[in-house]
């Protein structure tokens, strides 16, 4: 009995419902929007239909290597480093509705900190700015020795290095 | 006398109400009539030291999805907890009884890690579910696409799909020689990903695959990107696959 009162509870605190996030654009700065050296071609072509705020490391801004897959709703750049992939995705859309009251939900809905977290050998943090949920990882071939994977100061120098490089309004 | 009623009455109320305990405690495998499938109810863990899942949540997340395994028949359990597992009774990993029903949810199951889980009761937890395929066979049998979408990141043993949903699905371990897919790739629900296998990178892990499934829950004008529980869309998709028509 309890059982099927939990059930309904939560069945009746989800909603289905999906769509596009509401999303602040940032006051850009003018230097993110016009680089002293353009960024490269596979950089600009990747993301030129990307309607949200393109954020990927300053430090491979310019590597022409780098591997993209976006559309207008998100995107996802992967950098390939020695013995490792850094990897940064954006994404404005949505799939479930909860009340922002709704106590079965309190550590979804409390905000949290920036938290960097190894698991499953990978290197990762969640954030959200300007109403946008991004992923920053990095995997190592060798996860258990590589300190990259294994200690959180490399993604956080990385993550501390975001930069706006494009995505349109 | 009135007092006495009330007391008898209040007697019987917490009565019930153990039993009512006792029977979630003991709650039964689920049986599934035809091909011989069983499962434990989302959410119950071990009864060991594994953690708290997220019990009495049915709520199917990923309506629809297909099985992330071509073929039955397909066992999902813990790695870590079961038989030749980090934590679990000692024998192989590839011992038989690994390879049976019921199935036994392993989403929050208790790792030596801290990432926030906030579908999980305890706060962290394992963020999808381990499955073995048929057997034991390394780099033999193949994990499939869930849903139509696109592959949007291969690293060294993890691949990315997002769905035309907008959940992105995480598939683990497969042979990285195997893949069948590129980044950007365009993918139909089915097509063939890679083999399942113990790829870890450099580490190698038990032959299995990874799954999880990872979507954006928003309340109010905000929103977080979170692991969802997969077991109960799982258990639905593997009843489809066993039915014929996955």
């Amino acid at each position: 009995m309890r059982l099927l009162l939990i059930t309904l509870l939560l069945i009746s605190s989800l909603n289905a419902e999906s769509g596009i996030l509401d999303i602040e654009w940032p006051q850009i700065d003018p230097t993110h929007q016009k680089p002293s050296t353009p960024y490269p071609d596979v950089l600009t072509k990747g993301i030129k239909d990307t309607k949200l705020p393109v954020y990927i490391p300053s430090t491979y801004a310019y590597d022409k290597k780098m591997a993209i897959v976006a559309d207008k709703n998100f995107y996802t750049i992967s950098f390939f480093i020695d013995k490792a992939i850094v990897m940064i995705a954006g994404d404005k859309t949505f799939q479930e509705t909860i009340s922002p009251s709704d106590a079965k939900f309190d550590k979804v809905i409390k905000p949290s900190a920036v938290e960097f977290v190894e698991d499953e050998g990978i290197m990762s943090t969640d954030f959200n700015r300007h109403g946008v949920n991004y992923t920053l990882s990095i995997e190592c071939d060798d996860y258990k020795t590589d300190t990259r994977c294994t200690k959180e100061e490399f993604l956080r120098n990385i993550y501390n290095r975001l930069i706006i490089v494009g995505g349109k309004k | 006398m009135r007092y006495f009623f009330i007391i008898l009455i209040v007697l019987a109320l917490t009565s019930c109400a153990s039993k009512k305990e006792d029977s979630i405690k003991k709650e039964p495998e689920q049986t599934w009539k035809g091909k011989g499938f069983t499962y434990y109810p989302s959410g119950q863990l071990l009864p060991t030291n594994s953690g708290k899942g997220r019990f009495g949540d049915r709520y199917v997340y990923a309506p629809g999805i297909r099985f992330p395994l071509a073929y039955a028949p397909a066992y999902l359990n813990s790695q870590v907890y079961g038989i030749g597992g980090r934590y679990g009774p000692r024998g192989s990993l590839c011992d038989k009884r690994n390879y049976r029903y019921p199935w036994r949810d392993n989403f929050c199951e208790k790792r030596n890690r801290k990432r926030s889980m906030p579908l999980c009761p305890a706060g962290t937890g394992h963020q999808g579910v381990d499955i073995r395929a048929k057997d034991c066979k390394d780099n033999t049998h193949y994990a499939v696409a869930v849903e139509e979408g696109v592959i949007t990141y291969i690293g060294s043993y993890s691949v990315k799909l997002r769905g035309i949903t907008g959940r992105t699905y995480r598939y683990l371990h497969l042979n990285k020689r195997s893949l069948q897919v590129h980044r950007g790739q365009r993918v139909w629900r089915g097509q063939k990903i890679g083999r399942v296998s113990n790829n870890m990178g450099r580490t190698k892990t038990s032959i299995h695959l990874h799954f999880d499934i990872k979507q954006t829950i928003r309340f109010g004008n905000r929103s977080k990107s979170v692991y969802v529980p997969p077991y109960a869309s799982l258990v639905n998709a593997y009843k489809r696959l066993l039915r014929g028509r996955p």
